[in-house]
């Protein structure tokens, strides 16, 4: 499969960028709304929370965009992840290539808009004045582990909703649930640590408290909840790979 | 593979394909909790036992009247679908043109869509800008090319995609009554290609209903019937017995 893959990596590279690309063609601002949305959502959220919350954060716009970018990289993979292969029926049924390929792209070209999404959090570091701390070095391993999980959950969501339709209302619905249940808007700390033991067996939890603890609070992320959400996303994804090649031989037949 | 096998480009190995018909398929959750074991399913089974060994080289017609399984058989060996039983080998690059075009995006000009369509053939960046100007070349679309594929009419689409598809270089070409594109030149300049293929010892598959020009092409066709082959042979004779039948 990874052979096949490799062979196939012209195609992928070209599927990115038409994920990129492809997706705001014929709009004014065109791949610049991949930034400006979430750029809106934290302004909505920094302009409402301070008023329901009594939030003692500082730079409480800076505490949240930091989280909604890599949260945003993560629903978007998930939501067109999903849809994928059903989106890309057409060509399923005409032409062979790795299916894989089409959720790969996904988080791929997922990837490279948090990649840029990751200078606007730079400029926010540098005017609010918190600056940066060499624990930045650790961003490339919280990424690795976030794409991981992504990959994993669409190669089983994507192959999944080609049988049963309803896999994406389903998911969508588990994602809102899982925005309020991952500390975007809030720091896990205000929790007591009951309480927050269970907020922590959600991965995305750990993963968007790292991204906080390297820019924001300027300290070692916590390794042993890492650990456990890198083995979690190594599971999932070998079951992903599992499912996905189990499902795949019937796409064309199904769609 | 093993040695025996190399001079074969496919095997064909006792191949059926069954169809599952589910009548008021239950997309939705709902719809397959209520009616789950309410939906009516009927098997249908496209091709009983084929068997089939295509030597490198070779230019293969598969003829037939409709619903004969022509067309699954050559999905089966592109491996858009599995067989139900039985097992398909391959042997070398594989190009399928079932249908011309697959995958053009609209928006994007001709030229990036031969990326793109090229890219699916599973050509490297490297290999496509080799050839981009000879694709380019051989669809005669000229300026067009830098114009979304949006604008362009039906017979400059299909002019572009065959142009991609055949200029891919693949061992095996797996075609599907798709020689109908444009115009009478751009038809006769297809089989003129496809003729310098066959004599570059690319083996050729290619399903259609035009006998005539299957038989200028083809030295070996294939008769399917009902889902199993029933003539098997030299294109003169095949055909000979073929009209006696169906025409």
């Amino acid at each position: 499969m990874f052979k096949e893959i490799y062979q196939y990596r012209q195609l992928l590279k070209s599927n990115v960028r038409k994920e990129i690309r492809g997706k705001y063609k014929g709009s004014f601002l065109g791949v610049l709304w991949s930034f400006v949305n979430p750029l809106l959502m934290t302004l909505v959220y920094a302009i409402v929370f301070p008023f329901l919350l009594r939030n003692s954060q500082d730079h409480y716009t800076t505490f949240i965009v930091m989280a909604i970018l890599p949260w945003n990289w993560f629903t978007s993979s998930i939501a067109q992840g999903t849809n994928t292969i059903l989106v890309n029926g057409g060509i399923i049924k005409k032409v062979y290539f790795p299916r894989a390929i089409l959720p790969i792209s996904i988080v791929v070209s997922g990837l490279v808009n948090f990649l840029i999404s990751c200078l606007i959090i730079g400029i926010f570091l540098i005017c609010s004045g918190i600056g940066f701390s060499v624990y930045i070095a650790f961003l490339p391993i919280i990424i690795l582990i976030q794409f991981m999980l992504q990959l994993g959950i669409i190669l089983i969501t994507s192959s999944v909703d080609v049988y049963v339709r309803d896999a994406e209302y389903i998911i969508n619905f588990f994602i809102s649930l899982l925005f309020y249940a991952t500390p975007v808007l809030y720091s896990l700390d205000m929790f007591p640590a009951r309480f927050k033991f269970f907020l922590q067996l959600n991965p995305m939890a750990t993963i968007i408290s790292s991204y906080r603890d390297i820019f924001y609070y300027q300290q070692l992320p916590n390794f042993t909840l890492l650990a456990y959400v890198f083995c979690l996303s190594a599971f999932i994804l070998f079951i992903g790979i599992k499912i996905f090649n189990k499902l795949e031989k019937g796409f064309a037949e199904e769609l | 593979m093993k040695k025996t096998d190399s001079e074969y480009s496919i095997l064909v190995n006792d191949v059926y394909k069954k169809f599952k018909l589910v009548y008021d398929k239950p997309f939705t959750l709902k719809e397959r909790l209520i009616f789950w074991k309410n939906t009516k399913v009927g098997y249908h089974e496209v091709l009983k036992g084929i068997n089939l060994k295509i030597k490198k080289g070779e230019t293969v017609a598969l003829i037939g009247v409709n619903g004969s399984g022509k067309s699954t058989l050559l999905k089966l060996m592109t491996k858009i679908i599995y067989p139900t039983k039985g097992e398909i080998k391959t042997n070398g690059k594989l190009t399928s043109l079932l249908e011309l075009g697959a995958g053009f995006h609209q928006d994007f000009t001709g030229r990036e869509n031969i990326y793109f369509n090229a890219s699916i053939f599973g050509l490297t960046a490297q290999e496509i800008d080799a050839r981009v100007q000879d694709i380019i070349d051989f669809s005669e679309l000229g300026e067009f090319i830098e114009a979304p594929v949006r604008t362009y009419s039906s017979g400059m689409y299909m002019r572009l995609a065959f142009s991609v598809a055949i200029n891919v270089d693949a061992e095996i070409l797996l075609i599907d009554e798709i020689l109908a594109v444009g115009d009478q030149h751009f038809q006769d300049k297809c089989y003129a290609k496809l003729e310098e293929l066959k004599n570059s010892g690319k083996t050729i598959v290619i399903v259609s209903h035009s006998l005539n020009a299957v038989k200028k092409l083809c030295n070996r066709a294939v008769w399917l019937y009902k889902g199993e082959v029933r003539e098997d042979g030299p294109t003169d004779k095949v055909i000979e017995k073929y009209l006696e039948v169906c025409g």
